[in-house]
């Protein structure tokens, strides 16, 4: 039993990372916290749910379609809300993500209503894998490698390639950055788009298995928060290591301790750490 | 000149014959997040009022034989809508809105037991009276109100129906159930059910039940993997079920997954009486149960609810559901209590509020009658279970479209 629930934790852990990661990487770069991260899951769930309703599309077969919509607007929401208040004091940034996403989940119940909706069948749906006691649903083990994989590859790309490097330059200074050429311009819409990427495919993984209505992102994007602050604000294994660790405080907490405490440890432990490690477990 | 002055006779004689037109306020929430079943409610008391103020001599109804209330000349009822949004302020602010500048003489609403208390109190501070229909938080009718009267059964008499049904079940098909889990959503409606689990199994601790896992787990949760296990190692026979459609959907897809085989599994009114429920579960909806103010399935056994639904599935295009079901009672009751009181008089129509027992035929029970809690006496559910994605009566007996199934089967062998 103790093994299920380990493994319960880690991957539901997984799924945070990926969420979290996203969220990381524009506030590593920009100082900005997008309230309306969670939201853009949302919009990809949604995409999943409604290609698969319309035109029978696998959500595998919709995962580049919905990561590529995602990464839109993430540029999108970079062009038009977060460069007219890039310079303004930190508090304008934020509460203009938060009307963003206050208004992207009206606009959602507006135009699909707010009934909960299921992606019924994939062709992983209802699979699973047995392992003497332990139980391993498919759609869920995919999700985690999905998102283990897509970190990965994102933590790859930032420290190997030349435009990763560009990212990394202008997180530290922007000015010195342009200075040597970076188009920090592209760069912040480069990584807005990653960051939907992020959040894209972990709404795709997650559609299988999560209930797809207009407040879907919420508590995925509340517990990101916890998460890259958690892992250090902009570290990408940072972010990974402490959405593990979230996952495996909510499963074993919520078993041995009740399940009604689940969230409230994990913002406890957000508490705590601010309080002795404000950078963060991973942070510098 | 003259003929202005016969003019303003024939106005004068116009009014004075003119039928009294009765209005009635009718909180519901119209838009907002709730805005799809407030809808179908409003359908629901448009064919109540259609039923009052003309001749349906086919539905046996007090009302329905006559046009307008006899007692009051004929008089005209006229529900006057009002939309809460799902926001207890704006339900007492259109509450306030109705009793003053519409002057209506009776309120009824409001489905969200949260909007329904507030407004509530305004009736209760003009001192007019308000029937709630389908709003089923217990503790409504715990506050001592004089106006306040309310149709629908609470989570206490849906607690005891449960384990009136599991004794049935025991004994008609030695079903053996005793272990009972009970599983809740943090909220006021998911605590409050579990308080009554906790409360009614003493009562029937003679038969053999015992509560063997009380898992509560938090609203928005992100998945139910962890309850799901919690649940599993308790080995329950039966589960009761306080949950919304999303997080009940959720919970079905992680007892297929980890192989939870109960025997029955009993949903107080929520998510499992959502048709949702069935579109997004298909099969794996099948063999689970709960108590229903009505199912599609009766309609054939009782011809005045056939009817009823005719009207409505006009307006709707969908057949008549539980709640609305109960908020069409209300708009009936209310009616039917201003005729007998022969006026408008809020003291004199409080008092066959009180006193009178009121036919319902288009609920299994058949009456309405009000406690001196103004809680309906008369659960008017059946209990439900869905085989082939259809929502079948399977008890009390004399109601019953289908025999219940007493042992839920292995998830493969569905």
């Amino acid at each position: 039993m103790f093994l299920q629930i380990l493994l319960t934790g880690v991957l539901i852990g997984s799924v945070y990372s990926l969420v979290a990661v996203g969220l990381t990487l524009v506030w590593g770069l920009m100082d900005i916290i997008n309230f309306a991260h969670g939201d853009l899951m949302m919009i990809s769930m949604y995409t999943v749910f409604w290609l698969y309703t319309l035109l029978n599309f696998d959500p595998f077969v919709s995962l580049p379609i919905a990561a590529g919509l995602t990464a839109l607007l993430g540029i999108l929401i970079y062009k038009f809300v977060i460069k007219r208040v890039v310079n303004a004091p930190g508090l304008m940034a934020l509460l203009a993500t938060f009307g963003l996403s206050l208004f992207i989940r009206n606009l959602a119940q507006f135009l699909w209503s707010p009934n909960y909706r299921f992606v019924g069948e994939s062709i992983l749906s209802g699979k699973r894998i047995l392992l003497a006691d332990l139980v391993i649903g498919l759609p869920q083990l995919v999700a985690a490698l999905g998102s283990i994989a897509m970190t990965l590859l994102i933590a790859l790309f930032i420290k190997r390639t030349k435009t990763g490097k560009a990212i990394q330059a202008t997180a530290q200074s922007r000015d010195i950055a342009e200075l040597m050429g970076v188009n920090t311009e592209k760069i912040y819409a480069l990584t807005f788009a990653l960051s939907g990427i992020c959040v894209g495919v972990a709404g795709t993984l997650l559609s299988g298995i999560f209930p797809v209505y207009p407040e879907s992102g919420a508590m995925y994007g509340l517990l990101a928060f916890v998460i890259v602050a958690l892992g250090g604000f902009g570290n990408i294994w940072g972010a990974f290591y402490a959405g593990i660790l979230i996952g495996l405080t909510e499963a074993l907490g919520g078993f041995y301790l009740g399940t009604q405490f689940k969230y409230a440890l994990a913002f406890l432990i957000y508490l705590l750490v601010l309080q002795f490690r404000p950078k963060g477990l991973f942070g510098w | 000149m003259k003929k202005l002055l016969v003019a303003f006779f024939v106005c004068l004689v116009f009014v004075a014959f003119a039928q009294q037109v009765i209005k009635i306020g009718a909180i519901f929430p119209l838009t907002g997040p709730a805005a799809a079943t407030g809808v179908k409610i409003k359908y629901a008391v448009e064919v109540a009022q259609e039923i009052i103020n003309n001749e349906y001599p086919e539905i046996e109804l007090l009302l329905g034989k006559t046009a307008g209330l006899p007692n009051l000349g004929g008089a005209k009822i006229q529900f006057v809508f009002a939309d809460h949004q799902a926001n207890p302020e704006l339900a007492m602010a259109e509450a306030e809105r109705l009793i003053r500048n519409e002057g209506v003489v009776a309120l009824i609403g409001c489905y969200h037991s949260s909007a329904t208390k507030p407004a509530s109190q305004v009736a209760e501070k003009y001192g007019i009276p308000f029937i709630a229909g389908s709003s089923s938080s217990a503790a409504l009718t715990e506050r001592g109100l004089q106006w306040f009267f309310r149709i629908a059964p609470h989570d206490g008499m849906e607690t005891v129906f449960f384990f009136e049904y599991l004794k049935y079940l025991n004994q008609k098909y030695n079903a053996n159930i005793k272990k009972v889990a009970v599983v809740y959503i943090d909220n006021e409606y998911g605590v409050h059910a579990a308080q009554m689990v906790k409360e009614k199994i003493k009562d029937y601790q003679a038969d053999g039940f015992s509560l063997v896992a009380d898992v509560k787990y938090p609203a928005n949760a992100t998945n139910v993997d962890i309850e799901v296990q919690k649940i599993k190692g308790a080995k329950p026979d039966a589960i009761f079920h306080a949950s919304y459609i999303g997080d009940m959907t959720m919970f079905v897809k992680k007892y297929k997954e980890f192989n939870v085989v109960p025997k029955v599994v009993l949903s107080y009114c929520g998510g499992y009486q959502d048709p949702q429920f069935v579109v997004n579960l298909g099969k794996d909806a099948d063999y689970f149960a709960g108590p229903n103010a009505t199912t599609s399935a009766l309609f054939k056994k009782m011809p005045i609810l056939a009817k009823i639904n005719e009207l409505y599935r006009a307006k709707s295009g969908v057949d008549i559901d539980g709640p609305t079901l109960e908020d069409f009672a209300s708009a009936i009751v209310i009616a039917e209590a201003i005729n007998l009181a022969g006026s408008t008089d809020p003291q004199k129509i409080l008092n066959v509020l009180k006193t009178t027992a009121f036919m319902a035929p288009y609920f299994v029970s058949g009456r309405i009658k009000f406690g001196p809690d103004g809680q309906n006496i008369y659960s008017a559910s059946v209990m439900t279970q869905i085989f082939n994605g259809v929502y079948e009566a399977v008890w009390p007996e004399q109601y019953q479209t289908k025999e219940p199934a007493p042992q839920f089967p292995e998830w493969n062998k569905r």
